[in-house]
């Protein structure tokens, strides 16, 4: 049946229609309110329009700036009344925008308040507002007008009675419905120009699954390096004090532990560097500052990095060559990995051997390779494949389209070699 | 009564020369061997034959869990596969134990939980961490609800049995709730685990809460 067709296309949309006029439809003495308050206030945004236009002008005179400012500035907080008003007479769901005062520093302050989108579109909000208030004006008007004209003007007589009632009836119905028609428009204009834009909400999506992201980074790191660190400096320190407490017949070890003791303090040592990295991102975020800076260690942090090793008692060396100044972000951080990874895995397998951490730029690659003489302490052999941290090592250099080597060398020590493109890498 | 053979299993050599000098301290303990990869563990196993695996989950070269699998499928019985853990939320726990591990415990266990730990999964007695584990199967099982007829025909007191198997109750304290011998519980247990083709009580939890027989 044709009708079934055309009402399963039609229902759907008369239902939306619906919707739309539901939701758009608060209580009458809040339109009411709405359209009363309209024309004053049209008013009064017309006089900061009038004021926009005359600081323009007074631009030529230099005071001009500091006037647009003020007027911007005057423009949001009444956008934030309008708001307001929207809310508590319409019912209409606009959330408090952005404020500029939560914004660090004057210069931001400044530029938030003249390059925000939200300004501009609270300034087109005032001057919609201006245009309703006209029309809303203007139908009142119109609308007593021809009531008076009907009442006072029209020749009254029992022939025209009911005609001229009539006609004053729908005169009446007819402003009310305009002027109804003007607040609803209002109310559907509101949360386009009033809300929260959709390049803002993009933007602040785009920045928590970016912080998403950075803590899901930052959880992995914590887990691999800290966690990581501790647990084996707690197993160390449980079988070192097992080795040092007397049972049975079992003989002490005060070797083991000894050793254990120094594991136990390169490890805290470590941990207690990447845990300052961490607090110092967290405290980046906490201040609301960018923490990207913060985040990632770089080939400048190498230095530092080597001289808490040789603190350690690693005799370790740094040679960068090339430009590497250039060297992007992300390459930087993952070659400062690779030297830390490999310079902690000689202290954790070797002891301190003589050690040399080398950065070579040529060309479109970045070789990192930490290499290490013969071990001075054969306490534990180092498996094939290496660490924890060198399989994570190994997927990022992958990921990153570079490769990792990892291997005894054939002096009798070991060497780790990461080679890195640096073109197509951001 | 003869030693309890392990072989530790972790990519961090730091890890297993300390558990080995904790492990070997217990006179009923003795460590047979040692790797650093997955690969290695397999080797080593099938060598030195030890009872009891200590398995990390994240290694290169082979991880915990596809040596575990490799493990049950060369002898469902010996040996037994203990993952040891650094954090209780690791993603991979639950396959770990999908793939076949009996149990796991935390590195950081103060170290008579973890010989503890290592005794049960060789008795198979109860589950280790009962509570821990059976909150990560619960969570983690994608159950199918189909409800009991999943499960091959169990009998009335062999439902009830795995029911508090699965809510991490041992032998001693099923006997207890049901009002049955030791023994009995022990030949119910063994039954619902051939019925279900499970290697251990582990296993039987993860059946049960994968056919739908227990409801998250």
């Amino acid at each position: 049946m044709p009708s079934t067709t055309l009402g399963r296309g039609a229902a759907p949309i008369a239902a939306r229609a619906h919707e739309l006029l539901v939701a758009a439809r608060p209580g009458w003495p809040g339109r009411a309110l709405y359209a009363l308050a309209s024309s004053p206030l049209a008013l009064l945004y017309l006089a900061v329009y009038a004021g926009l236009l005359g600081s323009v002008v007074a631009v030529v005179y230099g005071i001009g700036v500091l006037l647009i400012l003020l007027v911007l500035a005057a423009t949001r907080g009444l956008a934030g009344m309008e708001r307001r008003l929207a809310r508590t007479l319409l019912g209409v769901d606009v959330p408090d925008g952005e404020r500029v005062r939560d914004q660090r520093g004057v210069v931001r302050k400044l530029r938030r308040l003249v390059f925000a989108a939200d300004t501009w579109r609270a300034l087109g909000w005032l001057g919609a507002r201006v245009l309703l208030g006209l029309a809303t004006f203007a139908s009142l008007i119109f609308g007593s007008a021809a009531f008076l004209a009907l009442g006072w003007e029209a020749e009254w007589n029992p022939l025209t009675a009911l005609p001229l009632l009539a006609l004053m009836g729908a005169v009446v119905v007819l402003t009310l419905a305009v002027l109804d028609l003007l607040v609803r428009l209002a109310a559907s204009v509101a949360p386009r120009l009033l809300g929260t834009a959709p390049e803002q909400r993009i933007a602040a999506l785009q920045q928590s699954s970016r912080r998403l992201a950075d803590r899901n980074r930052l959880a992995r790191d914590l887990h691999d390096t800290i966690g990581h660190a501790l647990t084996a400096s707690l197993l160390q320190a449980t079988a070192a004090r097992r080795t040092l407490t007397p049972a049975g017949e079992r003989p002490l070890q005060p070797d083991f532990a000894r050793q254990a003791l120094g594991h136990i303090e390169a490890n805290t040592r470590t941990a207690l560097a990447e845990l300052d990295r961490v607090l110092t991102v967290l405290r980046a975020e906490d201040g609301g500052r960018d923490p990207a800076p913060f985040a990632a260690p770089g080939l400048a942090d190498l230095d530092d990095l080597l001289a808490g090793l040789r603190d350690g008692g690693l005799p370790v060396a740094l040679v960068v060559d090339g430009d590497v100044d250039d060297v992007p972000p992300g390459v930087q951080e993952l070659a400062y990995r690779v030297v830390q990874e490999g310079t902690t895995n000689v202290l954790r397998h070797a002891g301190t051997p003589l050690t040399v951490a080398q950065v070579v730029r040529s060309g479109d690659t970045l070789d990192v390779r930490v290499c290490n003489e013969r071990a001075s302490q054969l306490d534990s052999r180092p498996g094939p494949g290496g660490g924890r941290g060198l399989a994570g090592l190994r997927e990022r250099a992958a990921a990153a389209g570079g490769t990792l080597s990892a291997e005894p060398s054939p002096s009798g020590g070991f060497d780790l070699t990461v080679t890195l493109p640096l073109s197509g890498a951001a | 009564m003869t030693p309890l053979r392990l072989l530790l299993v972790d990519d961090d050599v730091l890890v297993r020369s300390g558990l080995r000098v904790i492990l070997e301290s217990e006179p009923d303990l003795t460590v047979v061997g040692e790797a650093g990869t997955g690969r290695q563990a397999l080797e080593v196993a099938a060598r030195a034959d030890p009872d009891v695996v200590l398995m990390d989950v994240r290694m290169p070269d082979m991880d915990g869990i596809a040596a575990t699998a490799e493990l049950v499928a060369r002898d469902p019985q010996r040996p037994r596969v203990l993952v040891l853990t650094t954090f209780e939320d690791d993603d991979y726990l639950y396959r770990s134990l999908q793939a076949g591990a009996s149990g796991f415990a935390l590195k950081r266990a103060d170290p008579d939980e973890l010989v503890d730990a290592i005794r049960v999964v060789a008795r198979g007695s109860s589950l280790v961490l009962p509570d821990l584990t059976r909150r990560l199967i619960a969570a983690q099982a994608p159950s199918r609800a189909r409800g009991a007829a999943a499960l091959p025909e169990l009998t009335g007191r062999e439902a009830d049995v795995l029911r508090l198997v699965a809510g991490g109750l041992s032998n001693a304290e099923i006997a207890t709730e049901l009002f049955l011998s030791r023994e009995t519980v022990k030949t119910h247990v063994s039954s619902v685990l051939l019925k279900l083709r499970a290697r251990d009580r582990t296993q039987a939890v993860i059946a049960a809460y994968e056919s739908g027989f227990m409801i998250a």
